[in-house]
């Protein structure tokens, strides 16, 4: 079954233009002009149950607006869109017991009185019964190691134990999907392991449903088996992480340290006809570039079969950063990425049809 | 050094200016405060024809040149201060080549600049207007008032920096602060003329500052106070700005110790 | 119904347990408030030294009116604590997690900002209106407690709708309006007699923004005022009350979709 299901989704915004001075205000309160700016553009995905699904793009590409509209905050302009089995907007209320939501930069607990506090007031709103609140309460206090925090008002924790707590209030009812806005947003490599493993453990044992977005794409890589990418309001790529690196990524590079000297030209003869290049990086090292095309162990036995003393070799591939980077450099006019990533989508899409 | 206070008139003044639009709202208020007062003092005069040494017409000039003279006059520096001091950005302001106190007073006067040329001047045009104020003729009684206006300026945001000081000392002095605002606003004769007090209340208030604020000026405006009298009216404005810098002054050296000695 | 209520508890509880930890703080702010209120107070009492009567009322009818007025405004004040609505909800975007629980958003909102020192000023005004009733030697009827509670529960739905509705204007405009303290300053006209008024205001006053409704007006019920047919209005408390609640609370649901952008 599908947790969520989207198509055709799109987001358009009135945006005001404020005149200015009090008659501007005045002529605002009766009559205004728009600008109108299109968010999200006819989007179409969907999220199987049990799947953590990473939702990245740049700062105003449209992730903000379409967890929205998948919450139930927001009314969409057009599309469908169903989530755990709802409308979100129709029915929001009964809809919103079913789903958790963190936004990373804001809080749901209050400042002044201890969590627990908080937690007993969510439990109140959500309408879970106690003793069901309590096996819930124990098992997350258990796994994110909250015990003593519990009865600390929220101003005296720190950014990691404050999100940890906002974890638990957005589990509390136990909902079968979770939305998390920007989940380790300022915090320590620590507190985001921990985070990760969190994530990682509810997933398997509840079997939740999770979409996340994040600029941190060390969360990607932890946690999502898949990645929905967005730029200015579209998605241009769906699919596996590990399909977004192959076909993205400009290969490897090999970092050569030699004993001697080396001399470009005679590498360049040794691995001849391979499709790799060479770049001198300093006295006695030189850097290889290879295609993925290209077999790491051809590659080796060439230059190690040449007979150059060699100190140290180094294999790196390009990470998950330099890519997506690469991504929206060229994908700033958006066409560019939408075209190279094109074949991509395709391809990706008949291999989840597969899957389903 | 005295240009750099010079600026920070001029800082403070187009910061107000940028948030403009909140103060036109401002002066409806004030309109509505003075048409309250207006329609009420003549209701409490009926018949009669003199109180409390005030005339009816009296009256009316003298509650719209007095709520006029509080848009002028009436600052925040107090909530500014304590803040300051409350999230311990006050440390910062020692470091810096100036005098914490007279920079505040400087943004208070930029401030007053503001609410004085944007503020009170359309406000009391437009009150004008709307109700039958009397203005002087005699260019002498403008004057005067103007030169009381700049001391009752400096007498309120005097208090207003010693209440604001007080933050020192306690831990949330904002109910202090708001309980200021009320005595300020009653005392200096903004909502009842002193001579309406009962007399062991107007004796007393001869001897507080809260008079020079707006009782003195308006009543110099409104024709009540003339001549040598006004002159004495004004001397009693000086006065009273003198004999306040000394309670600031030892508060302040208070607090720094604190500051520096106590660690805040 | 029962879950409304529950969560009215636990949110109450809260409060409470905030305050604990800064006890001080909660007894300065009913002091202070209870001062703020009691500058109008004051104003009466020093005007009646020099006139028997204001606009055909007695002090002690004014002071009556004036402890009525606190009482529904004290109400009003606990419940209603949304003047930084826009700041809060709409600029830092907490509207956004109102909108993923499940239960009614205005009712939230409410919840999260209640403040229950307010409701002093409700005693307040209760127990001046108490020693005024004797004062005038008014009987007391068991009705008349009954008219008590309808007529507040009548002015505090007037407010609610009025507050409510200029509240949600934060989601058609994020310009500040200051709108907010305009009427908040237009509402103490509600305090005094209303036939003191000139007829723009008075009409005003009964029916366009109906503060009359939450002051003079129910209170020469308890007086057997009759002029104007002042009494005969008083019982139309609650439906005016129930009028402007529902069109405020109409504005609210309109504000709220379009914040959603179902569009408007």
């Amino acid at each position: 079954m599908l947790a969520i299901d989207v198509q055709d989704l799109r987001k358009q915004f009135n945006v005001q233009k404020n005149r200015e001075g009090l008659s501007g205000a005045l002529k605002d309160l009766f009559k205004r002009e728009y600008n109108q700016i299109t968010a999200v553009k006819d989007i179409s995905f969907q999220i199987p149950q049990g799947e953590i699904c990473g939702y990245i793009g740049e700062n105003g590409a449209g992730k903000s607006t379409t967890i929205k509209m998948l919450t139930g905050i927001l009314v969409p302009t057009s599309g469908h869109i169903k989530v755990n089995g709802f409308v979100p907007f129709k029915e929001r209320e009964k809809f919103v017991k079913g789903i958790g939501v963190v936004f990373g930069q804001r809080s749901q607990l209050w400042w002044d009185i201890g969590v627990i506090e908080s937690f007993q007031l969510l439990r109140k709103v959500y309408r879970v019964p106690e003793d069901e609140f309590r096996k819930r309460l124990d098992e997350l206090v258990e796994r994110l190691q909250l015990g003593e925090l519990l009865n600390r008002p929220v101003r005296k924790l720190s950014l990691g134990q404050r999100m940890r707590c906002e974890l638990v209030a957005s589990l509390l009812h136990n909902p079968s999907i979770l939305f998390l806005d920007e989940p380790t947003i300022g915090l320590d490599i620590v507190v985001k392991t921990e985070i990760r493993d969190f994530l990682m453990k509810i997933n398997r044992e509840h079997g939740t449903t999770i979409l996340l977005t994040t600029h941190d794409l060390q969360d990607i890589e932890a946690l999502c088996s898949r990645v929905i990418m967005l730029d200015d309001g579209r998605i241009i790529y769906d699919g596996g992480l590990d399909e977004l690196k192959s076909r993205w990524s400009k290969g490897r590079e090999i970092h050569f340290q030699f004993a001697e000297h080396p001399q470009l030209d005679n590498l360049r003869v040794l691995t001849d006809g391979l499709g790799v290049s060479w770049s001198q990086d300093n006295e006695l090292t030189a850097t290889m570039f290879l295609p993925h095309a290209v077999n790491v162990s051809d590659a080796l036995a060439r230059v190690v079969g040449g007979g150059a003393g060699i100190r140290d070799i180094k294999i790196v591939e390009t990470n998950t950063d330099e890519i997506v980077r690469e991504i929206y450099q060229s994908g700033s006019a958006s066409s560019e990425a939408t075209k190279k990533l094109g074949n991509v989508v395709a391809l990706d899409k008949e291999a989840h049809q597969g899957n389903e | 050094m005295n240009s750099a206070y010079l600026d920070l008139i001029r800082i403070r003044f187009l910061m107000m200016l940028a948030y403009r639009v909140n103060y036109y709202s401002g002066i409806i208020i004030y309109a509505i405060n003075i048409g309250a007062y207006y329609f009420l003092w003549e209701a409490i005069f009926g018949e009669q024809t003199v109180m409390g040494g005030f005339t009816l017409a009296q009256m009316t000039t003298y509650v719209a040149v007095s709520w006029m003279a509080r848009a002028f006059y009436f600052n925040n520096l107090d909530r500014e201060i304590a803040s300051e001091i409350r999230d311990g950005s006050v440390a910062i302001q020692f470091i810096r080549p100036y005098s914490y106190l007279l920079v505040k007073m400087m943004q208070g006067f930029g401030e007053g600049i503001f609410r004085l040329l944007l503020f009170m001047v359309p406000g009391l045009i437009i009150v004008c207007l709307l109700f039958p104020v009397t203005l002087p003729t005699e260019p002498g009684v403008w004057v005067l008032y103007f030169v009381m206006l700049v001391f009752s300026f400096l007498i309120n945001s005097q208090i207003n920096i010693l209440t604001g000081l007080f933050a020192f000392f306690v831990e949330n002095n904002e109910g202090m602060l708001r309980m200021k605002r009320v005595l300020v606003d009653l005392f200096s004769g903004v909502v009842v003329p002193i001579s309406f007090f009962p007399g062991w209340l107007a004796v007393t208030m001869k001897w507080l500052p809260f008079q020079a604020i707006t009782y003195l000026p308006s009543s110099v405006f409104t024709g009540r106070t003339a001549g040598d009298e006004a002159l004495r009216v004004l001397g009693v404005q000086v006065i009273w700005f003198l004999v306040l810098i000394i309670p600031i002054l030892l508060v302040w050296r208070q607090a720094r110790y604190r500051l520096f000695v106590q660690g805040g | 119904m029962m879950f409304y209520w529950s969560l009215c508890v636990e949110y109450m509880k809260n409060y409470a347990k905030t305050r604990l930890t800064y006890r001080a703080d909660f007894w300065i702010e009913v002091l202070s408030d209870i001062l703020f209120q009691g500058l109008n107070l004051i104003f009466i009492l020093i005007v009646f030294q020099h006139t028997p009567s204001l606009g055909g009322w007695s002090e002690a009818e004014v002071v009556f009116v004036y402890g009525f007025f606190m009482i529904p405004y004290g109400v009003f004040g606990t419940f209603f604590n949304l003047w930084s609505f826009s700041e809060r909800y709409i600029v830092k975007g907490e509207m956004d997690r109102i909108l993923t629980r499940p239960a009614y958003n205005l009712y939230q909102i409410v919840l999260e900002n209640i403040d229950p020192p307010s409701i002093f000023g409700s005693i307040f005004g209760a127990v001046i209106m108490i020693i005024s009733w004797s004062q005038l030697g008014l009987p007391f009827e068991a009705l008349d407690a009954l008219m008590l509670v309808v007529f507040t529960v009548g002015a505090v739905m007037i407010y609610a709708g009025l507050y409510t509705a200029l509240t949600a204007i934060s989601f058609y405009s994020d310009a500040p309006t200051g709108i907010l303290p305009l009427m908040w300053n237009i509402q103490n006209y509600g305090r005094y007699p209303i036939n003191i008024y000139n007829k723009t205001i008075r009409f005003l006053l009964t029916w366009l923004l109906p503060f009359a409704f939450v002051g003079v007006i129910p209170a020469s019920y308890f007086l057997d005022r009759h002029e104007e047919g002042l009494t005969t209005l008083a019982l139309f408390t609650p439906v005016v009350g129930i009028v402007v609640l529902v069109i405020g609370i109409t504005i609210w649901n309109h504000g709220v979709k379009r914040y959603r952008g179902a569009g408007s």
